[in-house]
């Protein structure tokens, strides 16, 4: 097996923490049963390429299939694939299928149906969500029945990653059933419409109510799942997440809040609870250009009125930031106060919170320089949402730690969309508090933060960032890698565009009695192997 | 009467019409675009605009709405932005459980209101007065959502799972989905926390204004003649005192309708109830413009039809009132 040999030195830089909980020796799973799992936010929609939301990732990945799926510890193993290679140059990559891999409908899984699916991503028209993860992806060729090959325009050191675990995936979509019905039809959950090839199959999704999954057969992997059922509810409340699962009514909690794990765990003392470094950072991001003909995303941009000046951001978000207070405060200390751009748990990333000591001082002399003072008070709008309480928390804090500067700043609190419009639109705002997307590679987060990305809330033009991000994207050697990241990350913090505070952190709890599920923060939601033993 | 009721019904359509109108308008003033969540990650503006386009949502604001309209006559209630769910189905999905849980909230609240409002007036400045009136103003100054938190604790957490503390089990025959909890017992099981979270801070104010008109009723006169006619107490009371003491009473519970479909948002919330509730939040929170239509159009319909059943109730009640 050429995989183990293609692993680009992950494991010992991923940080994604580990539960195993003892995994059973073969054959003495007991088979059978529901699993009943509690998801903290509702499914949007079905659609697996198109539907925003880890929630509905974590259900495709039980849906569907994709050609190679990744280890806790960065291995890549294979899935539909039996095995692959990948050419000297990496623009090659040659994939065999297993021949026993089904769609529920019983059609086969062949390399015809791996190149729909990416021609079908890349095609602008179906706004498929990895087609932004495609970019280096020239073209896909069938070249038997069980062999395919991705060709690379340029040589990508991510590529395993975007196929295994990048999103969802590249998960694997029936061609005939793709064509038979529409996106409407696959985004409303129709069950015949979202046929996969992975250990579960789709019997019904019902909005707000509940997702349900049943074993699939003639899954190509034999013995497994273990499971008959798997039943999905919403229940957003954290206390009626608690009484649920202390009444034994439910399995598992897919998203747990940080908040309360101190209380379930007195609770429940043989509860399962899992965690890692965390992958998602939380940020008071900057504004640092506003659209200079007031057209909201123009590209000619005109710098912000506060926070273009560097000397202001290092005042506020460098030296006039408490991190470790942030983190006592909001998150009773469990969680990582950072500065990076990259969050503690990621691939390649650095600490370099050494570059910004807590200084007071320094802050005041900084924004003097800059022209502010008790002549010329500086005050900033501080936008922050409703979506979880930690963030009107740290906004506080925030605002608390300005005031020791002679800085005011304003909370507008508002509704996540209102935030997601007006950060992502454009829209104006001087600081908003949120955490952001959850982040397996440094490469992942050019998608957010390079000087083009739509989400590029702080719309800063650096196009340095996007070179840094290009560069470590190209490059196959690790090692050299992982110095770029660390120059990039160097860079960043020195320039303050994406201003971390600290890594969000992220809990999933199981009740004793759910076995062999392993812990793989938001990228991964398996319950192939997960049994019952009760 | 028979003219009346046709007058009122007929009105229902303006008033109902009005209020998805006002709605309407009010959810494209908030701030908030649903094809940002729509796309999530993957948003570029160009998707963004081709998206506006294919749900209407570039067109002003009236000619959506008559678009909206239009659909709605002929039966289509618009499909969800964010889901691609049609709301019809959605809203059927969910309507049983919200009206299961307004109907015995209010029986709840009935439950408790008349006998204490009748205890508390018939032993006016007595320890049960006291008791009935203080229990009334807890009662009214408890929010539900605490309430209820403090249900879940006793009888989910507190004593071993007595009552489950989330989600829903249909009465048998009435499963709307594929894959559904039935059982007549696991529906009052159910049903029980979250109708107690809502009906009691309805019981309290209702207690207190029955209370107010009992003893107004009972000091009347023909009260007064009807026990020096002999009357044993108990006719006088539950056939004469009460029957009238009701009217005010009546108003208000249909009043009551609008706060307990506002209460159903939260109490559903907390027990991760798949009522309308909690589809008419997430589509608020989500500027799911057809799903929140979807929710008003319900909510509007039931408050009107409540209102006007209210209004005919009176002269089953008073049989003086007549409509003309």
């Amino acid at each position: 097996m050429r995989a183990n040999r293609l692993v680009v030195g992950l494991a010992a830089s991923i940080a994604l923490a580990i539960v195993f909980a003892g995994v059973t020796p073969a054959g003495a799973q007991k088979r059978g049963g529901t699993l009943r799992v509690a998801y903290g936010n509702d499914i949007l929609g079905m659609d697996f390429y198109t539907t925003p939301g880890y929630e509905m990732v974590w259900v495709a990945t039980n849906v569907a299939c994709g050609l190679v799926s990744i280890t806790p510890d960065g291995k890549f193993v294979p899935d539909a694939a039996e095995s692959w290679t990948i050419s000297p140059d990496g623009l090659l990559y040659t994939f065999k299928l297993k021949k026993n891999v089904l769609f529920h409908d019983g059609s086969k899984v062949d390399a015809a149906a791996v190149k729909f699916t990416f021609d079908y991503v890349l095609d602008p028209a179906n706004r498929a969500n990895m087609r932004q993860f495609l970019g280096a992806v020239h073209s896909v060729e069938v070249v038997d029945p069980h062999t395919v090959q991705i060709r690379l325009k340029q040589p990508y050191g991510f590529m395993m990653h975007v196929l295994a675990v990048y999103r969802m995936g590249m998960i694997i979509i029936s061609p005939a059933v793709t064509q038979k019905y529409t996106p409407e039809e696959r985004r409303a959950g129709k069950p015949e419409a979202l046929v996969g090839c992975g250990p579960f199959k789709l019997v019904e999704w019902v909005k707000g109510t509940h997702l349900v999954m049943d074993r699939f057969d003639k899954y190509f992997e034999s013995g497994v799942p273990y499971l008959d059922r798997v039943v999905i509810r919403t229940i957003k409340d954290p206390v009626t997440q608690m009484a649920a699962f202390k009444a034994g009514e439910i399995d598992f909690i897919a998203d747990f809040s940080a908040d309360h794990v101190d209380t379930l765990r007195a609770q429940n003392p043989r509860a399962q609870i899992m965690t890692g470094k965390e992958t998602t950072p939380m940020v008071a991001m900057m504004k640092v250009t506003v659209p200079a003909d007031g057209k909201p995303l123009s590209k000619d941009r005109a710098p912000h009125a506060i926070f273009n000046d560097i000397r202001v951001r290092k005042a506020v978000a460098c030296y006039g930031m408490d991190r470790k207070e942030i983190v006592k405060i909001a998150y009773k200390g469990q969680a990582t106060p950072w500065l990076g751009i990259i969050p503690p748990g990621t691939i390649d990333t650095v600490d370099v919170n050494h570059m910004c000591p807590y200084d007071p001082a320094r802050a005041k002399a900084l924004l003097a320089e800059a022209g502010y003072g008790p002549q010329k008070p500086l005050t900033f709008e501080l936008m922050t949402n409703t979506e979880k309480s930690v963030f009107s928390v740290i906004a506080t804090v925030i605002k608390e730690q300005m005031a020791r500067i002679g800085v005011t700043a304003n909370i507008r609190l508002v509704d996540k969309p209102s935030w997601m419009t007006t950060s992502t639109q454009d829209g104006p705002f001087d600081m908003y508090v949120e955490d952001l997307a959850s982040l397996l590679t440094v490469d992942q987060n050019s998608y957010l933060s390079a000087s083009t990305a739509a989400w590029n809330h702080s719309r800063h033009t650096d196009t340095k960032i996007d070179d840094f991000y290009a560069r470590y994207a190209r490059e196959m050697d690790p090692v050299k890698r992982k110095a770029i990241a660390r120059e990039l990350q160097e860079y960043s913090a020195d320039k303050l565009y994406w201003n971390t505070i600290s890594g969000s952190p992220f809990y999933q709890v199981a009740q004793p009695w759910m076995k062999d599920y392993v812990y793989q923060a938001e990228f991964k939601v398996l319950y192939k192997r997960v049994w019952l033993d009760k | 009467m028979r003219t009346y009721i046709l007058k009122r019904v007929i009105e229902i359509v303006p008033t109902v019409l009005m209020i998805t109108f006002v709605v309407f308008v009010m959810m494209r003033s908030v701030p908030g675009d649903p094809v940002v969540p729509l796309l999530g990650d993957a948003y570029t503006e160009e998707d963004a605009i081709k998206v506006r386009q294919a749900y209407g949502l570039d067109k002003p604001v009236l000619v959506q709405y008559v678009i909206w309209l239009g659909k709605l006559v002929q039966g289509d209630w618009g499909t969800s932005i964010l889901s691609g769910r049609p709301v019809l189905q959605d809203v059927l999905v969910r309507l049983p459980v919200t009206l299961e849980l307004i109907v015995l909230s209010m029986v709840v609240a009935l439950v408790i209101a008349i006998p204490a409002g009748i205890i508390g007036a018939l032993r006016q400045n007595t320890w049960a007065d006291y008791t009935a009136t203080s229990v009334a103003m807890i009662g009214v100054s408890i929010p539900e959502f605490f309430i209820g938190v403090l249900l879940l604790l006793l009888f989910s957490i507190g004593l071993g799972g007595w009552l489950p503390s989330s989600g829903w089990v249909y009465l048998p025959g009435t499963c709307p989905m594929m894959v559904c909890g039935v059982s007549l017992w696991g529906n009052v099981q159910h049903v029980l926390m979250p109708a107690l979270a809502l009906g009691v801070g309805r019981a309290a104010i209702l207690t207190r204004l029955l209370r107010t008109s009992m003893l107004e009723v009972i000091r009347t006169e023909y009260v007064t003649t009807a026990r020096a006619k002999g009357l044993a107490e108990r006719p006088v009371v539950l056939k004469h005192a009460l029957k009238n003491a009701l009217v005010p009473t009546v108003t208000v519970m249909g009043l009551q309708v609008g706060f307990l479909i506002g209460g159903a948002i939260v109490v559903e919330t907390l027990f991760a109830m798949p009522g309308l509730g909690t589809f008419g939040i997430d589509a608020i929170i989500g500027r799911d413009y057809q799903q929140v239509q979807g929710f008003a159009l319900v909510t509007a319909f039931a408050f009107v039809v409540i209102n006007l059943v209210v209004d005919l109730t009176y002269t089953f009640l008073d049989p003086r009132i007549r409509y003309a």
